[in-house]
């Protein structure tokens, strides 16, 4: 794919996808009537030969106004739409604009979803500007151009600088990384020790130590770095999916700093940043892939065909990981967070003491559900009790996270060979597991399929992984605007 | 009308939930109590599989707050973690209750003074391994014609 300039040849073909793409097309005319004119840039995408997408900007003062976009239906969800409108926002800058603006039909879902993606931000509505559909148009206006162009050229070529902060759960983070791989600082305020005490993650209290740590997490990553914000070409900020009071606290931030600085915002799916932490190990690591995700709030395999595209292939159906654990934990009275504690005394137990149930082993899907099984666990100590006898717990702690690994390679295993994948991502705070890491990596071997795992402070939540999906981001010329909102129930194959 | 039924497995919690979703109307508040795997997220399971909710309802512990959309929007919260009735604010709780749908609170009897007076409580009792006994108290007017709807389907289902 290439682009350049509309000439007279290819007003047919533009009029063609012009007449696909809206309700209220330009004239043949008036696409004629703005070939050559000075303070108009007009471009085409080609490939093979063929028109796929063109776009128009005028450039009036220090505005530039986008007066036309589209791209043919079938190569729609190619990011071609972006590389467009980022064509068209580079040659408006040249010709003295400092912002792109626009109308779009408030029903537009799809154009108004390319815009949004490049950071743009809605200011305004106009009730029935489209006289023949009666539709409202929104006024978008785009975060000042000059930075966001900087940011993406320095991507290309790899040189970019992201300061990425992380507030989605129980730990604020701040990372500096060039290039997407090279990491010049990762900084985590743990706050686990606020919410030991209440025997699982609060909320409330999560937004307001985030609130008190998030200043002085991201001076210290900038410190650690040897940057300021003025070396830094864009800052990244999870988006989701996580607690809503405390993805805001992130959010808000990343904002504050955009606004005082011009600095581009990158959204980044938390998810998503636990498996590039595999990349950051593994320089080399490439797709196909298959990435178990497991943590307290997720357990889910996830088909990665290549950087940036992700099938979920199948979770819980409904206790995540980490949760199970840590309530298993709870009802042994053994403190917060679970995973180490039981990881700990299993080492001391019978993993074959006590035959708790391995839910949906044999069932044909990648589902699991780990919800019976702390049933089991609950009615297992119950009986115990009931006859009087002591509990072994680093045989319980043993037993139950021998059931938990077997369901979970099981299912690796037979992700991998439905899909061909070629390496095996395991990621989340669970995967810091020795038994489930040696399991995975041995029964992998035995299909002579590595295993990735990221180091222990890349599995749990940190800022690093963040500012490493980010660099993709940037490359592909995605943003957020302004008015971006955390998402707490953002899925993975959703991009912000 | 009596109010209280049991189940005999999983499967049948389900089929249960699925036959409160048909009594349910926007603006339903209700609290699920029982200790851990009593089955309070099976119930739901059956709610949302009723109400058309598309993908897998999954426990709430994590995000507190699951938002499932159906033929009505089903909030799903799990106040398990929360310690303080002063977190709720936090989490949007009072906006949903008040929204368009209807709200499954599981752990719901933690901060009974935050319920609405008119939400329908359902008590979950483990009876036996996969027995279950469910007893509901309508806190108000709204709440007992819920449990009235609910019990007639289970005894329909029952009989029929």
């Amino acid at each position: 794919m290439r682009m350049r300039p509309l000439e007279y040849n290819d007003i047919p073909a533009v009029l063609a996808i012009e007449r696909a793409s809206f309700p209220d097309p330009w004239a043949e005319s008036s696409f004629a009537d703005e070939i050559g004119r000075t303070d108009r840039s007009w471009k085409v995408a080609v490939s093979e030969e063929r028109v796929v997408g063109y776009g128009g900007v005028m450039t009036v003062g220090d505005e530039g106004h986008l007066l036309d976009l589209a791209v043919t239906p079938d190569e729609r969800g190619t990011g071609l739409g972006r590389k467009l409108v980022w064509e068209l926002a580079a040659d408006a800058a040249r010709a003295g604009a400092s912002r792109l603006t626009l109308e779009v039909a408030a029903s537009n879902d799809i154009a108004l979803a390319l815009y949004r993606s490049c950071g743009f931000d809605v200011a305004g509505r106009r009730p029935g500007y489209y006289p023949s559909t009666g539709d409202d148009a929104l006024l978008l206006w785009s975060r000042p151009l000059k930075p966001h162009l900087a940011a993406m050229r320095a991507a290309a070529a790899g040189e970019d600088i992201i300061l990425a902060v992380e507030s989605s759960c129980d730990e604020t983070a701040a990372s500096v990384m060039r290039g997407g791989r090279e990491e010049l600082s990762n900084v985590i305020a743990s706050q686990v020790d606020f919410h030991s005490r209440f025997g699982g993650v609060v909320p409330e209290i999560a937004s307001r130590k985030h609130t008190e740590a998030i200043v002085g997490v991201v001076d210290e990553a900038l410190e650690a770095a040897g940057v300021t914000f003025e070396d830094c070409d864009a800052v990244a900020v999870t988006a989701g999916p996580g607690l809503v009071g405390a993805l805001v606290v992130g959010l808000a931030y990343a904002k504050g700093v955009a606004c005082s600085t011009g600095l581009p915002v990158v959204g980044v799916n938390h998810l998503e940043g636990h498996i590039y932490a595999a990349r950051l190990l593994d320089p080399d690591l490439q797709p196909p892939l298959v990435a178990l995700l497991v943590s307290g709030g997720h357990t889910m395999l996830v088909d990665v065909p290549r950087w940036g595209a992700y099938t979920v292939l199948g979770g819980t159906l409904d206790d995540a990981a980490g949760e199970a654990f840590d309530k298993v934990a709870k009802l042994l009275g053994l403190g917060y967070p679970g995973g180490p504690v039981i990881s700990r005394l299993a080492a001391e137990g019978d993993p074959g003491a006590i035959p708790f149930p391995r839910p949906m082993l044999r069932t044909d899907d990648l589902d699991v559900s780990l919800s019976g099984l702390k049933t089991a666990v609950i009615q297992y100590v119950e009986r115990e009790r009931r006859g009087g006898r002591d509990l072994r717990i680093p045989d319980i702690a043993a037993s139950f996270q021998a059931a938990v690994t077997e369901v979970q390679v099981t299912k690796t295993l037979k992700a991998v060979r439905g899909t061909g994948a070629r390496a095996v991502v395991l990621a989340g705070g669970v995967a810091a597991n020795p038994a489930l890491r040696e399991a995975l990596r041995s029964a992998l071997a035995a299909e002579d399929v590595p295993l990735s795992v990221p180091p222990l402070g890349l599995c749990t939540d940190n800022a690093a992984m963040i500012a490493a999906a980010a660099h993709d981001s940037l490359v592909a010329g995605r943003f957020l605007g302004l008015d971006a909102d955390a998402v707490p129930g953002l899925r993975l194959d959703r991009k912000m | 009308m009596d109010h209280v039924f049991t189940t005999g497995d999983a499967g049948e919690t389900d089929r249960a939930g699925a036959l409160l979703a048909a009594c349910l109307e926007p603006g339903d508040v209700v609290a699920l109590s029982g200790d851990l795997g009593a089955g309070k997220t099976h119930l739901v399971q059956g709610v949302a599989r009723a109400l058309d909710v598309d993908g897998a309802v999954t426990s709430p512990t994590f995000n507190i707050l699951l938002v499932h959309d159906g033929v009505l929007p089903l909030y799903h919260f799990d106040l398990y973690r929360l310690e303080d009735e002063a977190q709720l604010e936090d989490v949007g709780f009072f906006e949903m209750l008040e929204a368009d749908g209807a709200s499954f609170i599981e752990w719901g009897d933690r901060f009974p003074d935050a319920l609405p007076p008119d939400h329908l409580l359902v008590t979950i009792q483990r009876s036996g391994d996969t027995g279950r006994v469910f007893t509901l108290h309508p806190g108000g007017v709204r709440a007992r014609v819920l449990a009235d709807c609910w019990i007639a389907a289970i005894k329909a289902g029952a009989s029929g």
